[in-house]
């Protein structure tokens, strides 16, 4: 190849780097937490990980569900991925992936991120106007389906410690829950999540 | 001479909205609507995009089917050829019954006609729903599809984390077509009383419609119509009444209202050509409530 040509190749790939550098830079970037935050904060990324690498080890065990699912399978799929894992994490508790150090960093986070105005229209949201104050609080437990999920404010995970795709965190009256968005079940939960 | 004609004109217009009036109560106290007017204002022309688009629909109720009913008799004059849905698919449980009773059921003779709908998701639906075959998600909880020249984004506002705004971003980027439509359930800007603007959502996700030239945000939430007078050059629509109704929630004094309808159910036909997207809103009593025309902001200033 001659060098021309190797520059003009090596140039592209400069281009596309930079290209997509600057995509992924319009999402707008959280502050950067402290060393001995940030350490908290991963320590809860992994438990959140070890909590995914259990059920997709139990999921795999399981027929596929079709990206073209009949409703029968989707109900039989979520009730069958509930049992499995039900039954392999029967010991689990409170407090399992949201230890007391990680609940503290995240109530922190809450209440810097929702101030004056904006934390009275999140406490309304949440404990006034929501429809899922009969979600039990129960790790373990299914989230009911009747019951609301409450949209997460976008501000707010932009820079709680980011989830793998299969958990969500859900605000449930003053608690913040993990919710598995598959098997529907309360991971964990953590109290007095609103500031 | 003067005060006897204005007299006599007043008489005559007060007697004529109260007929009016008359009219719209009796029409909208009815129960079965098989025999609502359906008079079409949109162009209809071939090769345009033609679709429907309907929020928060999944009560299974009698209205709801009737509302159902209508689309399907302007289907006959308008051959839309798929649906939006904008999310909050499933009110309650979500069992197999549930999807029978609150979607199958109800939008079947569409089904049957093979209308294709592409759903977003509420704060009322489980995840799973993206895997339903009717939904046309492809098993993810957002997605991108493309008709004519038209792209429309199907995003999930009830959970907009960093992995979907760097999937947004990345294919807005690389977005060539003439109309980039997004949809989703949660409204960036209402006049409602009981939810309001979506402000959280919207500082993040506005920044990116305008970068990337988003003709048209689709949201629902808010259970009834509302086109939002434009915003920084976009133009916002709720149609969130699509199988319940927040009756007289509208403030009709908010500065974002351009047009707005909370006395019924209702539903939005579309059709986009390369320069227009005309628009034409239906309530349940078979009334017109609301219509018009957006000029493709990019195509007429380029």
């Amino acid at each position: 190849m001659k060098s021309k040509q190797v520059l003009a190749i090596a140039g592209i790939i400069v281009v596309c780097i930079a290209a997509s550098g600057r995509v992924l830079s319009q999402t707008p970037s959280p502050p950067p937490l402290s060393p001995a935050d940030k350490q908290v904060a991963d320590a809860f990324e992994k438990r959140a990980k070890d909590y995914v690498r259990v059920r997709e080890a139990l999921e795999a065990k399981m027929p596929p569900l079709s990206k073209e699912a009949k409703a029968e399978e989707i109900q039989a799929h979520k009730q069958q991925f509930q049992e499995r894992v039900r039954a392999a994490r029967a010991g689990s508790k409170p407090g399992d992936i949201f230890t007391p150090q990680a609940s503290t960093l995240i109530r922190a986070i809450i209440k810097d991120e929702f101030k004056g105005r904006d934390r009275v229209e999140l406490r309304n949201a949440v404990l006034k106007e929501s429809e899922n104050k009969a979600v039990p609080l129960r790790v373990n437990y299914p989230y009911p389906e009747s019951q609301e999920l409450l949209e997460m404010p976008p501000t707010l995970l932009l820079r709680l410690p980011p989830l793998p795709k299969q958990l969500r965190y859900r605000f449930v009256r003053n608690n913040l829950l993990l919710v598995d968005r598959e098997n529907g079940l309360i991971v964990d939960y953590m109290t007095n999540a609103l500031p | 001479m003067k005060r006897i004609i204005s007299s006599l004109l007043l008489l005559v217009l007060l007697t004529l909205t109260g007929v009016n009036a008359q009219n719209n109560s009796a029409r909208t106290n009815g129960t079965a609507r098989s025999n609502a007017p359906v008079t079409l204002t949109l162009p209809n022309k071939e090769g345009g995009v033609r679709f429907l688009v309907m929020g928060d629909t999944g009560t299974g109720t009698d209205k709801q089917q009737q509302l159902a009913q209508l689309m399907l008799r302007y289907r006959q004059i308008f051959p839309f050829e798929f649906a939006l849905m904008l999310g909050d698919n499933m009110y309650g449980g979500e069992k197999a019954v549930d999807y029978k009773q609150k979607f199958e059921d109800v939008y079947r003779p569409l089904i049957d006609q093979k209308v294709k709908f592409y759903a977003a998701l509420g704060n009322h639906d489980d995840s799973n729903q993206r895997f339903y075959a009717f939904f046309n998600m492809d098993g993810q909880e957002y997605y991108r599809f493309t008709k004519g020249n038209v792209s429309f984004y199907s995003l999930n506002s009830n959970y907009m984390d960093k992995k979907q705004l760097d999937w947004f971003t990345g294919k807005l980027a690389t977005d060539t077509s003439t109309w980039k439509i997004a949809f989703f359930h949660h409204p960036p800007y209402s006049s409602g009383g009981a939810h309001g603007s979506d402000a959280k959502l919207r500082e993040i996700v506005e920044p990116i419609f305008i970068k990337h030239g988003v003709n048209v945000v689709f949201a629902g939430h808010e259970h009834f119509y509302e086109r939002i007078k434009p915003q920084n050059g976009i133009y916002y629509f709720i149609s969130g009444s699509g199988g319940k109704l927040r009756k007289g929630d509208v403030n009709k004094a908010s500065p974002l209202m351009a047009k707005a309808y909370d006395d019924d159910m209702s539903f939005m036909l579309i059709e986009i050509d390369d320069k227009e997207m005309h628009f034409q809103v239906v309530s349940r009593t078979g009334e017109t409530v609301d219509s018009g025309v957006v000029v493709n902001q990019r195509k007429s200033s380029g």
